[in-house]
Parts: structure tokens; C-alpha cells; sequence
């Protein structure tokens, strides 16, 4: 493959260093998958808890490489006429029509009825061809004459169906459009895909088997604080420690919803926001609702706040 | 190269983590790429490659390590004599290119096998007779571990198929090297009574001891690598068979395993319905073509909304004290088919009755079971009040198409059993399942209401196993569906 700005994905310590500059603290792991993604073609499948950044991490890719991210976000009841391509039936109907009014003169000169049809049938497939033709994100992907990023996103609520669809598209980097024929993706600027699952179902061992398997999992209280830095830099250091260190002690507790880092990054915004300087109890009762998300959660934590707090100064 | 990534795999395999050949064949790709060189990257790689889950994953990473690294608990022993020679050959951590031979890593688990200097008899004059002896006190290391792979493959230690067959494989491999020989000279030397002779059998035993552990450490390498499916298989069967409240502790995680391995076959057979409907969104490229015929006249319009028919069921576990032992397989089981079935709702009950559905979808089995026998565990029963719950919470969610299991043992101690409700149900719903788990001979004795529950359901079972289990769910399955 080459793409351009490729150099950028030379070995996996240039890919960290490169994400980073770009705000995205990526591990070892993750940049070994962007590595091998780029250099083997193949998707990565990504998963983990939700907001590890596992859509960040397509888009970073896609920004990195300075390439269009194409996003299709899965639902269920997603379908082919929405995932590929659908016909422009508009279109064919006004043509249609046009092609009425002017049959008289296509047909002028044709002798016999066979001739007439023989004439119709130079026209008989126009309506099924490229121009009549609405791409949808696969298939876009495919044609996209520079290479680009496909993400797609949460594969995991869509349906079985869709899935067995999208495995033409991993294996082989095509698609095939039973009234034209298979649309290949260039074979030197193949899409680089990332599918993403919050795993709400087990993915399919043929899709699985077809894709990298990236799991990000809630980053160690080092790392997270790295990623705080790089996405709320003006927050004071000490400020950092105690709320990553706060919701670190968070995720182990029983709750319904444990934060994730794009909670810290919010919650660290929030504090900014609020001018403190150090995490106290009252701050941090009045701005629990940033990071859980659930009442039953904040019932739940709100009697261990001073003992979560203490905690998190000490450590800090 | 080629033929350590195959064994690695082969290892993989055993570890249950589901390699496919195509995903061998991307491994050798991503080898190409990455080399042996950095082992971190290595790992990092094939991790990305081979394993598909969180767990594979973690069980990824042991096999990794332990495949990718030459045993170098005998190092030690050797540097302190033979430093000089093959130094670091043991030790894959700072040598890790050494692994590239690494055929020798899995199969040669007994590498360096003797660590057998004659360290602290350096005044001894006597040589042993046997065969195994001499090698032994000779210190030749090469020798003595080719004569113990050797042997292990004269036995035939790659069949190891259980645990407990490794006492029996170190001492075949012990036999097969020649360990009686060398019994027998230790025997003879000792009732010798010379000093000499009480020096070398003092030695010579010590040897063999040393020699002892290293072949159980084979063994025990070769029964990780090699005890693969068919011992598990074994298990498995016996499992099935075992009744369900004998099953012990330990084995909960195999039960899991198969249970969640039953609840995958059943959906294979479990085939879906489409309905095409009168409504829904408007399939324009289906209605196009079919008018093209009548001058793009639409009058046979085509709808796109096709609904795939699965059965609604709900399920009402009993998990007070006499049953719980049973409960806790069926909710385990309902737990697999949750992730199958969209529409399952399970309760629980020991008097009043719960739901526990959403704590089902959100929690991991474990929490899941522990906290449903947190909350409705372990009281007396009561199925009139478990059944006049279930009427005025869920009635107006039955339909037709809802399936009702009930597990239980139907023992109400002597109270009310209100079954005209069950019979209400029993008129509103598609089928009302009861798994009961004594057999059918103890159903009418003592405060077992069975015999007026039995009247007011579909179908009545025995269902203290696995298999049972297994059968009932198979014919709901594809009664409803």
C-alpha cells in the first residue's frame, strides 16, 4: 500500500510519537495495531468499555494521515441500501419519462418490431448504471481515488445480517452491485478500516477472524493522567493526580456505569471551569454528575465521597 | 521460522483460544513484517492477530510467555559449573533469538535435564555400572536430555490426555531410561557397606532424584502442551451426565463453559421466520421492478419491513433453599440464552417474586448469580404468592406468542396454591413450561402441588441434568420458533 503521508506509520515509535502530537496518548498495543492495520491491509476490530476512545482513535488516524474518515454508524435495521449503495429512483422515474416522449425519435428508422427492440436494448441498462448510482459510506470508501479512513462505528448493534454483508468488504476490499459488477478498491490505496464495538453482542467468529483485535481496555492511573495532559493541558498537575486518582477509585467500585476517560477529560474541563485548585468534597459533590451518569450511581457514591476524596489527596 | 509459529499455534490451540489457518497464515504475514527481533513488538502482534477476545487475550499472554521462553530454572545450576560452556543457551530472556530454533521450546521442555556435576565427590574412585548412572555422574548434559526426550517418546508421553497421568509418565519415562538398572545398582551399592560404595549410592541417589523432578517438569510441560481437546471432551460428557446439584464447586467453570456451548447450538437450530408485512417503509427498487411490467404503474407496492419471529419467553426460577442448587444452573443457563433471545425476562422467587432481567444484561454471570441469590435466596416458598405477583406485575405482557418456563420443585408448604392463576396464564400465553427437578415419582407426596400445576401447563418435565436441560430448551426452540 501507499498512501500518502505513509512515513508517518513508519514503525510503531513513530506512530506513538505522532499520535501524541496529535493529543492521542496511544500505548504500545494500540500503535502495534495501527502498525500492522497499515502494513498487513487489514481492519482492525476495536473493542473495550465506551469511552476509551476507540472512535478517537480512527479519527486520529484518519487526521494523521491527512485523509477523509468515512463513518457509518451502525443501528439496527441497518441495511445494504444504506450501508452501500442505493439507486437514484428519482431520477430513473424523470428518465423514464424523458425516454417516453422521445421513443418516436430512437426508434425512427427501425423496421419491425425487432429492430425496435434491438434499438431499446442499447439503452436497457443506463438505468442501472454508475450515474444513476447513490454511493453510501462502503462504497465511497471504496472509490475514494486517495485512499481514506473507514469507520465502523459500534458494529455490535447492528444486525447479524449486516455483519455476514460487511465481510466481502474486510476480506477483499469489494463489494459487489448485482447490476454492475464488483466496484475493487484501488489495490495500492485501500481503505484503512476500524470497526468498533462496545461488545452489547458477540461478533461473529467470520468477522473476527477477518480483522485485527484491538481490546482498550480503562487505561492504569499513569497513563490516564498522560491523556488528561494532552486534552486539558492547562489543568494544573497536582489538580491532575487527585481527580485521575479519584476516578480510579471510582472504577472499582459497583456501579452502573463507571467513568470513562472521555468522563475525566469532561470532569477535568469542568474544574477548570470552576477555578479550583484542589479536589474537596464539596467540588466534588457538586460536580459528581459530570462523571456518573446514572442517579443510582451518585446515591450510591455520594456517602463515600470523603473517604474517596481523602484518598485521592493523599495519593496525589 | 515457519515451523515455530505452527507449534506456537498448536499451543494456542490447546489453550482454547481459537486459531483458524487463516488466521495462521496472517500471523506469518505479520512475522514477515515484524520479525523475532523485539519481543514485546512480537507479542504485541501476534495478540492482535490470534486473539479474538478479552480472555484469549489474558490466556494469550501465558502461552506467550511460556512458549517464547526456555526453562532456565536449571541455570543456575549449570552456571555454577559450566558457565563456560553454553552459557546463557537456557535463558530466554536475554537470548530470545535462541527461540528461533524453538522446536526445542516446546518439545525439549527437559532441556539441560542434568544439572549433574559431581560437585562434592571429587575424591570419589568408583564408577557406576549402569548405564543411567554413568551418564548421570558424567555430567553430559546434551546426552542426558536427548535420552530423556527419547525416552518420552518411546512412551509415547504426547497421549498424555489427564492430569493425573503424570505420576504414571514420569515413572514409564524414568523406566524407559533406565531408572530400575540404576535402582538396583543403588540397592547393591548400599548393601555393600564400603565407604566408597556408601559415597557413590549417597551420589548417585541424589542424582536421581534431580533426575525425577526434571522429568515431571517434562511431563508436566509436555501435558500443557498436548492434553488438548480430547481430554477436555472426556470432561465435558461426564459433566453432561452428572446431576446437576452434585457438580462441584470447582468444576462451576467447565458447567459454565458447556452450558454457554449448548445455548450456541441451540441457536443454530434455532432458524428464523420472516413475515413479510402489509406496512412499513416502502421498498421502492422491489416495487419499481415489479411495475416496470404495468408502465410504471405502482400497484403492487412491495414493503420492506420483514420481521424476524423469535419466541418470548420468560422465565420464573425458583431459588429458595430446596432448589437453589438447581436454580443456579437454570439461571446460568437463562443467562446464555439472554444473550441469544432479545426478549427473555427472567424472575426469581423465593415468595415474592422479582425481576432480575436487567441485572442479567448488565452484570457478568458471577454478580449476576450471586446477586439474584442475594436478593430472593434461600427463603421458604410460597408459588401463590410467586404466581398472584407474576398476575398483577406481568399479565398484560402475555400474549400468545410468550413462552412461561418455570423452574421449580412446586413444594409450597402446605399453602395456598392458587392455581386458577397459573391457569389464567396458562389460557393467555403460547406454552407454560415446568421443569421440575425431583423425579416423577416424588411429585405427589407430601406438600408437592405438581399434579394441580402439571393440569395448568403445556408441558411438564423432569430436568436434573444437563442433558434434560438441553433437551427441554431444544424443543421449546422449535416449538415456538
Amino acid at each position: 500500500m501507499a498512501l500518502k503521508n505513509d512515513y508517518r506509520l513508519a514503525s510503531v515509535d513513530v506512530i506513538q510519537q505522532n499520535f501524541e502530537s496529535r493529543n492521542y496518548i496511544a500505548n504500545k498495543q494500540i500503535a502495534t495495531a495501527v502498525f500492522l492495520a497499515y502494513h498487513l491491509e487489514k481492519p482492525v476490530l476495536i473493542e473495550g468499555p465506551p469511552g476509551v476512545g476507540k472512535t478517537e482513535l480512527a479519527k486520529t488516524t484518519a487526521e494523521l494521515l491527512d485523509l477523509e474518515c468515512i463513518r457509518l454508524q451502525c443501528y439496527e435495521g441497518l441495511d445494504e441500501s444504506k450501508a452501500i449503495y442505493e439507486w437514484k429512483y428519482g431520477k430513473q422515474l424523470l428518465y423514464t419519462q424523458v425516454l417516453k416522449e422521445t421513443l418516436d425519435e430512437v426508434l425512427q428508422g427501425a423496421k419491425g418490431l425487432s429492430q425496435s427492440i434491438e434499438k431499446l436494448h442499447e439503452f436497457g441498462d443506463i438505468f442501472f448504471s454508475n450515474e444513476f448510482l447513490e454511493p453510501r459510506p462502503l462504497l465511497k470508501a471504496l472509490r475514494s481515488n486517495e485512499g481514506c479512513v473507514l469507520l465502523i462505528d459500534e458494529v455490535d448493534k447492528s444486525d447479524h445480517e449486516f455483519e455476514s454483508l460487511l465481510l466481502e468488504m474486510l476480506s477483499d476490499f469489494q463489494v459487489s452491485i448485482p447490476e454492475i459488477g464488483t466496484v475493487k478498491a484501488h489495490t495500492d490505496r485501500k481503505p484503512l478500516v476500524f470497526l468498533t464495538s462496545n461488545n452489547t453482542r458477540e461478533i461473529s467468529d467470520a468477522l473476527k477472524r477477518r480483522c485485527l483485535h484491538l481490546y482498550i481496555p480503562f487505561p492504569d492511573a499513569d497513563l490516564e493522567k498522560q491523556i488528561i495532559h494532552a486534552r486539558v493541558p492547562e489543568i494544573a498537575e497536582n489538580l491532575r493526580s487527585q481527580l485521575v486518582n479519584f476516578v480510579q477509585e471510582l472504577r472499582e467500585m459497583d456501579l452502573k456505569k463507571v467513568p470513562a476517560i472521555s468522563e475525566t477529560i469532561d470532569w477535568a474541563r469542568t474544574l477548570i471551569l470552576l477555578h479550583s485548585e484542589t479536589l474537596d468534597q464539596d467540588l466534588v459533590n457538586q460536580t459528581l454528575n459530570v462523571i456518573l451518569k446514572f442517579q443510582e450511581d451518585i446515591e450510591s457514591v455520594e456517602p463515600e465521597i470523603a473517604t474517596l476524596t481523602n484518598k485521592a489527596l493523599k495519593d496525589a | 521460522m515457519d515451523q515455530t509459529l505452527v507449534e506456537f499455534v498448536k499451543t494456542l490451540r490447546t489453550a482454547e483460544i481459537k486459531v483458524s489457518p487463516a488466521e495462521t497464515l496472517d500471523a506469518m504475514a505479520c512475522l514477515d513484517r515484524v520479525g523475532y527481533d523485539d519481543r514485546e513488538f512480537l507479542k504485541n502482534s501476534l495478540a492482535l492477530v490470534l486473539s479474538k477476545t478479552p480472555e484469549e487475550k489474558e490466556a494469550f499472554d501465558t502461552c506467550f510467555e511460556n512458549f517464547f521462553n526456555f526453562d532456565h530454572f536449571e541455570e543456575s545450576d549449570f552456571l555454577r559449573h559450566e558457565d563456560d560452556e553454553n552459557a546463557g543457551e537456557g535463558d530466554g530472556d536475554s537470548n530470545f533469538e535462541a527461540s528461533g530454533n524453538s522446536g526445542e521450546a516446546s518439545s525439549g521442555g527437559g532441556q539441560g535435564a542434568s544439572g549433574a556435576t559431581p560437585e562434592d565427590l571429587p575424591e570419589l574412585k568408583l564408577q557406576p555400572e549402569s548405564e543411567l548412572g554413568r551418564m548421570l555422574m558424567s555430567g553430559d548434559r546434551n546426552r542426558l536430555t536427548v535420552a530423556l526426550v527419547e525416552a518420552g517418546r518411546e512412551v509415547g508421553v504426547t497421549d498424555i490426555v489427564v492430569f493425573t497421568q503424570k505420576g504414571l509418565y514420569t515413572r514409564k519415562i524414568m523406566d524407559a531410561m533406565g531408572g530400575k538398572a540404576l535402582g538396583e545398582e543403588i540397592t547393591e551399592l548400599q548393601g555393600h557397606g564400603g565407604i566408597q560404595q556408601k559415597m557413590l549410592s549417597g551420589a548417585l541417589k541424589k542424582h536421581r532424584d534431580r533426575l525425577r523432578d526434571r522429568i515431571r517438569d517434562y511431563v508436566e510441560k509436555q501435558f500443557f502442551l498436548h492434553a488438548d481437546e480430547s481430554g477436555k471432551q472426556l470432561r465435558e460428557e461426564l459433566l453432561k451426565k452428572v446431576k446437576l446439584s452434585n457438580i462441584e464447586k470447582r468444576n462451576f467453570k467447565d458447567v459454565q463453559e458447556v452450558v454457554i456451548k449448548m445455548a450456541k447450538k441451540l441457536i443454530s437450530i434455532h432458524s428464523k421466520r420472516r413475515k413479510t408485512f402489509k406496512r412499513g417503509q416502502l421498498d421502492i427498487r422491489k416495487t419499481l421492478r415489479k411495475n416496470m411490467q404495468y408502465d410504471g404503474m405502482f400497484f403492487d407496492i412491495k414493503w420492506k419491513a420483514q420481521k424476524v419471529d423469535r419466541p418470548k419467553v420468560m422465565a420464573i426460577c425458583d431459588v429458595s433453599g430446596s432448589v437453589s442448587n438447581y436454580s443456579r444452573f437454570l439461571l446460568m443457563f437463562l443467562f446464555s440464552l439472554a444473550e441469544i433471545l432479545p426478549k427473555i425476562r427472567s424472575f426469581a422467587f423465593s415468595s415474592d417474586l422479582g425481576e432480575v432481567t436487567d441485572l442479567f444484561e448488565h452484570s457478568t454471570l458471577e454478580d449476576a448469580m450471586a446477586k439474584t441469590m442475594r436478593d430472593f435466596g434461600n427463603g421458604s416458598t410460597d408459588y401463590g404468592q410467586m404466581l398472584a405477583d407474576f398476575k398483577s406485575h406481568c399479565m398484560k405482557d402475555v400474549n400468545n406468542k410468550t413462552t412461561i418456563i418455570i423452574l421449580g420443585d412446586a413444594r409450597n408448604n402446605y399453602g395456598d396454591p392458587k392455581n386458577e392463576v397459573l391457569r389464567e396464564i396458562y389460557d393467555k400465553c403460547q406454552r407454560v413450561i415446568w421443569l421440575n427437578p425431583e423425579p416423577k415419582m416424588s411429585w405427589s407426596v407430601g406438600d408437592s402441588e405438581m399434579k394441580k400445576y402439571a393440569a395448568a401447563c403445556h408441558q411438564v418435565e423432569v430436568c436434573n441434568s444437563l442433558v434434560h436441560l438441553e433437551r427441554v430448551v431444544g424443543n421449546l426452540l422449535r416449538n415456538v420458533s
